[in-house]
């Protein structure tokens, strides 16, 4: 126990006086367990960039895009095509493309279909969003089902508050009706009781006729004699004119009178003795006339009778009609409203267009469509792969050639050699890229066996490996100057690389983060760029133009390194020889004391 | 007409040199070096003539090494300055800013072996042997020439790493010497090895400055030092103590002409008690035998032999110069 102690507190002493070995040992899973916990300490969903696509923004759309917002995803709107968004998700811009129509309004029988585009590649992210915006637009989908049923049941609860109203209005136009039928059979039974039937009686017309010939010559006559008198009366010297003047005007007068009588057949009985004493023709006429006047009048008698009793049963039935006519005026109107009460409510009725219970149950429907095509997880995991093993063997290959370069006898023989120091690092280089190069072909070569894919595409995806690798390559001789210890070196490579795996996004989500660090990573992380590029060329067959930006940021990356490792040469190459010589130095020392201690 | 000018003014300089005295090819000047605060070498004062075998000698932690490394400018000096004179044609230059030019005129074994265990003989002598350019013919010649000289030519296809030391050493000098360079700079070839090899590669080295080129070694192996070397530098707590050809090393040394040891067969302490009787400057008790300085060479030894003769001792006795073993002692005791 004491030995295994002994052993155990050597082995921390070394590891603790050796700086760089503690750094990595204690600190640096320290620090990745620091950096993950405040990356990933978060539930959220911020980060998420929903591209929405509608081709107008009206309220509906708005209102929705509000509601994502609640849920802190960030909204990009396209209102030209969605495949502008459909693009984008492609180049990473925004994770998932929602496509709603102009209006969330239901008119018809028609539910509105919602599309999302997700990126299925994404596989650690296309079920969170999907998930969500299924929630969110199922939710939305509730609220507009719920407002069109709310509004097919206003429509049925108006329409049957108008029906009772009416109800009313219709037991008032039937009891008016029933007035106005009551009035009507009054007024048929008071009108069947009235005689109008024509007086029978038998009479000459031509009596009257004959009478009005022979008597109105006669009349006439008589008139002349009188205005004869008149005027001999008036030219007579006669002291008392007047008096005869004066009967003379009467005759004159009883004489038109009987002439008026005789032409108008309106014979007065006052007049009738005067007639009847001037003439005997007349008076026979005028019996024979005034018998048939008697007959007349009683006949008017008993017409004027009838008529009054008649003119009595109209005025009686006029105001039975009357009422009746307003009673049924009334009906009239009461049925009129009644009418436009009932088109109303047709017209409320017919202006309920979701008559489907489809429509009404889920008015929304979601659609999604993935903007990559269909393949297993392997193909959408395999970009990721990729990188994942270009990343570790180039680090690893840089960290190790650097070091057992440096740890190697022949190190000070270099120095010596009539080289520029660059060489070593662009040979070291190159080792790397040699090696990467086998692995990605071997890598590539299944692919094009198991993932079935075409040769052709890989090409582009070999290119921007290689890419990727010469960064990852410098990276890890970096490292391998960095460090002393060939341990160490190994160590702080695994460490750097997994350090950029975990905050890539593809072991968890990247978009938990927040904006600002994700924002850093995605910008800054050459695995979340070489994993964006060999995704957009192997999923999306994206051309150079769109993975440029990604590319030429690898390549800056490469350069930027290889000046900072040829610079770091250029001035620590000589301190690793000294150090490398001193070392030696004091083994070779160490051996000479050991030899003569033996001795 | 720049060539032909060029070749013959080097001629001329190449025979006015050897009359007058040989090239130097490269000379410290009062040169120190500092690490930190920690004083390693100071006012050094070295040259190193072409076809020289210089030999330096010193302790542990003498500054051998750093000496090495500032003859071979993989040093800057922190004081005083290291000329080259690799290009008789512009004259002495600094050794360590002009490096990256004259690369190919230096070869350095480093105390360590300095190839790729994991490549073969063959395959590490080729590799840095085209570094340096070398036509494909010129090459194969060197290794082949190489690989006789060091017998290596039955393991060239071994891995290094499989090779004994001794072998393991021969590669490392001839991967130093495969471009061809004028000077060769050797720190420690023979430790580890045992003495047949120890003069394996001294014997090989002879060789390669037979050819014609400089050699610079720095070894604790005094011995082989002072039997092959031109010229030799002891360094001691960061100077060089003596520097030239092993007359002039001994020179200070022989005032009193001798050393005598001796090798006592009865009991030591005695002896030494009636040594310091005679006219003697010094006795040096080493565990095998006894060294003395004589004031008076004659006088001393006449004392010694009535002493002798007196005493009835049995004595191994050995008269002769000092040794430069003996002079490196002298020196680092005395200080």
């Amino acid at each position: 126990m004491k030995s295994l102690w002994l052993l155990t507190k050597k082995n921390l002493k070394l590891l603790v006086r050796s700086k760089t070995s503690a750094l990595v040992v204690f600190f640096a899973p320290l620090f990745i367990i620091l950096l993950l916990g405040l990356s990933y300490n978060s539930t959220s969903k911020y980060g998420l960039n929903i591209g929405v696509y509608a081709p107008s923004f009206s309220s509906d759309v708005e209102s929705l895009i509000s509601s994502l917002q609640e849920q802190e995803f960030k909204i990009v709107k396209y209102n030209t095509a969605v495949d502008d968004c459909v693009k984008d998700i492609k180049a990473g811009v925004v994770h998932a493309c929602v496509s709603v129509p102009e209006s969330l309004t239901i008119d018809g029988n028609q539910q509105k279909e919602v599309s999302f585009f997700v990126d299925p590649s994404k596989v650690n992210l296309v079920g969170v969003i999907q998930d969500t915006l299924n929630d969110k637009f199922n939710l939305k989908s509730q609220q507009i089902s719920k407002e069109l049923s709310g509004n097919l049941l206003t429509a049925v609860s108006d329409t049957k508050s108008k029906l009772e109203e009416q109800g009313t209005q219709l037991s008032s136009a039937k009891e008016k009706s029933a007035a106005a039928s009551t009035t009507t059979l009054e007024v048929s039974q008071q009108l069947s009781t009235l005689d109008l039937t024509i007086p029978t009686l038998a009479y000459d017309p031509q009596l009257i006729v004959n009478f009005k010939t022979s008597v109105s010559p006669k009349i006439k006559s008589g008139l002349a004699d009188v205005k004869d008198a008149r005027t001999a009366v008036e030219s007579s010297s006669l002291e008392d004119k007047s008096a005869i003047l004066s009967s003379l005007s009467k005759v004159e007068v009883q004489l038109k009178s009987l002439d008026t009588l005789v032409n108008g057949v309106a014979v007065s009985t006052n007049n009738n003795t005067t007639t009847n004493s001037s003439n005997t023709t007349v008076t026979a006429a005028s019996t024979s006339f005034l018998g048939a006047l008697t007959l007349l009048e009683d006949e008017l008698t008993n017409t004027k009778g009838k008529l009054t009793a008649a003119a009595t049963a109209i005025e009686t039935t006029s105001t039975g009609l009357s009422s009746t006519t307003q009673n049924l005026q009334d009906s009239v109107s009461a049925l009129e409203a009644a009418q436009q009460r009932v088109n109303e409510m047709k017209a409320n009725l017919d202006g309920q267009k979701v008559t489907d219970a489809n429509v009404l149950s889920a008015p929304l429907v979601t659609k999604i469509e993935k903007v990559a095509q269909e393949g297993s997880y392997l193909n959408y995991m395999f970009p990721a792969l990729l990188v994942l093993v270009v990343m570790f063997s180039s680090l690893l290959l840089g960290t190790t050639l650097v070091m057992m370069e440096k740890n190697s006898p022949a190190f000070f023989r270099n120095y010596f050699l009539p080289i520029k120091k660059g060489t070593f690092v662009v040979s070291t280089y190159l080792t790397t890229m040699v090696i990467t190069l086998i692995q990605v072909v071997i890598i590539l070569g299944v692919s094009i066996i198991f993932l079935k894919i075409s040769p052709l595409q890989l090409l582009p995806v070999a290119g921007a490996l290689l890419l990727s690798s010469s960064v990852f390559s410098f990276m890890g001789m970096g490292l391998g100057y960095m460090f002393k210890s060939e341990e160490t070196g190994t160590l702080a490579s695994i460490s750097t690389g997994s350090l950029m795996l975990f905050v890539s996004g593809v072991v968890l989500p990247l978009e938990t983060i927040s904006p600002a660090a994700r924002n850093i990573i995605s910008h800054f992380n050459p695995f979340v760029l070489s994993e964006s590029v060999i995704r957009e060329v192997f999923i999306f067959n994206a051309g150079f133009s769109s993975v440029w930006v990604e590319l030429a940021t690898l390549a800056g990356y490469a350069v930027g390194l290889l000046v900072v490792i040829l610079t770091a040469e250029y001035l620590v190459h000589k301190h690793f020889i000294s150090g490398f010589m001193k070392h030696r130095h004091l083994k070779h020392r160490q051996q000479e004391k050991r030899d003569k201690n033996n001795v | 007409m720049r060539g032909p000018i060029t070749f013959i003014y080097y001629l001329a300089m190449m025979y006015y040199k050897k009359g007058v005295e040989s090239l130097k090819l490269i000379e410290l000047k009062e040169a120190g070096k500092k690490f930190r605060n920690n004083q390693i070498l100071e006012n050094v004062n070295i040259t190193v003539d072409e076809g020289d075998i210089l030999g330096i000698i010193g302790r542990s932690g003498s500054g051998k090494t750093t000496l090495l490394n500032l003859i071979a400018g993989f040093l800057e000096p922190s004081s005083g300055e290291v000329l080259h004179s690799f290009s008789v044609t512009k004259g002495p230059r600094n050794l360590y800013t002009d490096l990256h030019k004259i690369k190919d005129q230096i070869g350095y074994a480093p105390q360590h072996n300095s190839f790729y265990p994991k490549l073969t003989v063959m395959e590490n002598l080729l590799h840095f042997g085209q570094l340096y350019n070398l036509p494909k013919a010129t090459l194969q010649n060197n290794i082949k020439g190489l690989l006789q000289a060091t017998g290596l030519v039955l393991h060239q296809n071994k891995l290094a790493e499989h090779l004994s030391g001794g072998m393991q050493k021969r590669l490392d000098i001839a991967c130093s010497l495969v471009h061809k360079p004028k000077i060769i700079v050797l720190d420690e070839p023979t430790a580890d090895l045992d003495p047949a090899l120890q003069k394996d590669i001294m014997n090989f080295l002879a060789q390669v400055n037979k050819q014609g080129m400089t050699v610079v070694i720095a070894s604790h192996h005094l011995n082989l030092l002072e039997k092959f070397c031109t010229k030799i530098a002891i360094v001691h707590q960061g100077k060089v103590h003596s520097s030239g050809n092993m007359e002039e090393i001994r020179k200070p040394y022989l005032k009193e002409n001798f050393t005598i040891s001796l090798t006592p067969g009865g009991n030591k302490e005695q002896f030494i008690s009636l040594l310091k009787t005679l006219p003697v400057n010094k006795i040096i008790d080493r565990q095998h035998h006894i060294i003395i300085h004589p004031k008076n060479i004659t006088k001393t030894i006449t004392g010694l032999l009535t002493l002798i003769e007196e005493e009835n001792l049995s004595y191994d006795l050995d008269l002769r110069r000092p040794s430069l073993d003996e002079i490196f002692e002298t020196i680092t005791l005395e200080k």
